[in-house]
């Protein structure tokens, strides 16, 4: 059980016998009343995103989780492939609920992946991540009519608005929450 | 935190001021502190002492809005009241709309009711706005009542769910996680902040009227109807201001007196109540009150959200700041 208090991002509830997600939580205290949590879970077997609100003294319950470290591979018609690192089982998570999770995937690299009754139902995406610049489009010194930025695409289809002095082929620094640029990396 | 902001704070309090000032409202300037408190469960207040080494201590506690200070006023004078001030809440949340300090406004009208305050209000808000005012933030309001609210975004009829099993069992039925053994007031609260609030219309301020006379509170009751005259006030889905139709009869303030001091023993920081407070009702002028978050109107006024944006020092910075000096719950 967890209390109403004590849930945040990335907490996972159960609600009605299916493990969610908390992708948002905010505390309201409405007028003349007690607090509570409002948060936004997502259902990690089909995606819906649901709002509850939890008295913060209240106890829900929350599902037992595990994080394991998996190796992503590929992804097929509908499900991304990972293998565990030590046992080298394979899990196979259909793309439900996970869709936009493709642009920060990166074939042979580690995830931790969210197990919930031997079921494997999210992935965490790292804060941080590098990327490989793959598309750019040269723009000329003094074109500012843009502003300072362009858009570049990344290896996994990601679009990042970075400085003009970004070419294709670098390596850049992304905040994975924001989609963010941060800095150039050397190879 | 932007300059400009405070000086848009500045302007409307000045706005503010002259406002009530040219309608003949008194500005009153009563204590922080308090030697006791009107009791409400829904709130945490900060505690503190005063300390005289030669006359001894005191308890005293700040207060979470000056009306236990002004309705004595109020009942002395007989006439209207306003009044700027520091409020103080504890435990609460900190962060984009909540302070434990803050600034709160608060006017008392004699000889009005809610719609009056209703109709001040509206003034206020014209004769503060500036040329930034958002239409989110611009008179006329909309009114709606809570009855209404319910039937539009969640299909059920509040006034027949006034039973609390039946309204945990709607609740339940929307899929909401209401406890079995949820108090009326907890069932109402979830189901009026998961599936209510945040389907408010935005495009322009809302007055949400007709609060359940269930909710524990000093607005005078609407005979025959399970409602309470108050209502509140949402622009940009903050709630910026609460209004009654204030209670007058000594024998209900005591009652809720009763109930609410029973109902304070399970706080986390208890205060004294005293128990003479409501006699100031034997002769209490019809008489309605609102109380505004100053801040919020400041932000509604300026087509803002948040809090960090106006406050030269917001809690959220401060606790983040001295980290090393929180003590575990």
């Amino acid at each position: 059980m967890i209390r109403g208090g004590d849930i945040a991002k990335g907490s996972v509830l159960l609600i009605n016998s299916h493990p969610h997600i908390v992708v948002d939580r905010e505390f309201v205290n409405p007028g003349k009343g007690a607090a509570f949590a409002r948060v936004k879970a997502k259902n990690m077997r089909n995606g819906n995103v649901v709002t509850q609100t939890i008295k913060t003294q209240d106890e829900v319950e929350d599902a037992q989780v595990d994080l394991i470290d998996c190796q992503y591979q590929y992804s097929d018609a509908e499900h991304f492939v990972f293998m565990n690192n030590e046992s080298f089982e394979q899990y196979f998570i259909p793309f439900p609920g996970h869709e936009d999770k493709k642009f920060y995937l990166q074939e042979g690299e580690t995830y931790s992946i969210l197990f919930y009754e031997g079921e494997a139902i999210d992935i965490k995406i790292p804060y941080k991540m590098v990327f490989t610049v793959t598309e750019s489009e040269n723009y000329v010194r003094g074109d500012t009519v843009s502003g300072a930025t362009k858009p570049v695409v990344c290896e996994t289809g990601l679009v990042v608005r970075v400085p003009l002095f970004i070419k294709q082929g670098e390596k850049i620094l992304v905040n994975t929450e924001t989609n963010e640029y941060q800095e150039r990396v050397n190879s | 935190m932007e300059t400009r902001l405070l000086e848009e704070r500045s302007r409307i309090l000045t706005e503010t001021r002259a406002f009530f000032l040219r309608r003949g409202y008194l500005e009153t300037d009563t204590p922080a502190l308090a030697p006791s408190l009107i009791p409400e469960s829904c709130l945490e207040v900060f505690r503190t002492e005063y300390d005289n080494p030669f006359l001894g201590r005191m308890d005293l506690w700040l207060v979470p809005s000056p009306e236990v200070w002004m309705k004595p006023l109020i009942a002395r004078y007989k006439r209207s009241v306003f009044q700027v001030c520091k409020c103080f809440r504890n435990s609460e949340s900190v962060g984009r709309l909540h302070n434990p300090e803050f600034t709160m406004l608060e006017y008392y009208t004699v000889g009005a009711d809610s719609g009056t305050s209703r109709e001040l209000t509206e003034e206020l808000f014209r004769a503060c706005a500036g040329p930034d005012t958002p239409a989110w933030a611009r008179p006329p309001f909309r009114r709606m009542t809570m009855a209404e609210a319910f039937r539009e975004y969640t299909g059920l009829d509040l006034e027949s769910l006034q039973d609390r099993e039946a309204l945990v069992e709607a609740g339940l039925g929307k899929g909401l996680l209401v406890p079995r053994e949820a108090s009326w007031e907890d069932a109402f609260n979830q189901v009026f902040l998961t599936l209510v609030e945040p389907s408010l219309p935005q495009d322009s301020p809302l007055a949400l009227e007709r609060y359940p006379a269930q909710i524990e509170c000093l607005a005078a009751d609407i005979p025959g109807t399970p409602w309470k005259d108050r209502w509140e006030l949402y622009a940009g889905g903050m709630e910026l201001c609460n209004c009654y139709t204030e209670a007058s009869d000594p024998g209900a303030v005591r009652a809720s007196f009763e109930r609410e001091s029973a109902r304070k023993k399970s706080s986390r920081v208890p205060h004294r109540v005293d128990p003479g407070y409501p006699e100031i009702f034997t002769d209490f002028p019809p008489c309605s009150g609102v109380a505004m978050g100053f801040d919020r109107f400041v932000l509604a006024l300026t087509g803002e959200r948040d809090l960090s944006r106006l406050l030269p020092y917001p809690f959220a910075r401060i606790l983040e700041e001295n980290k090393g000096v929180l003590r575990t719950p």
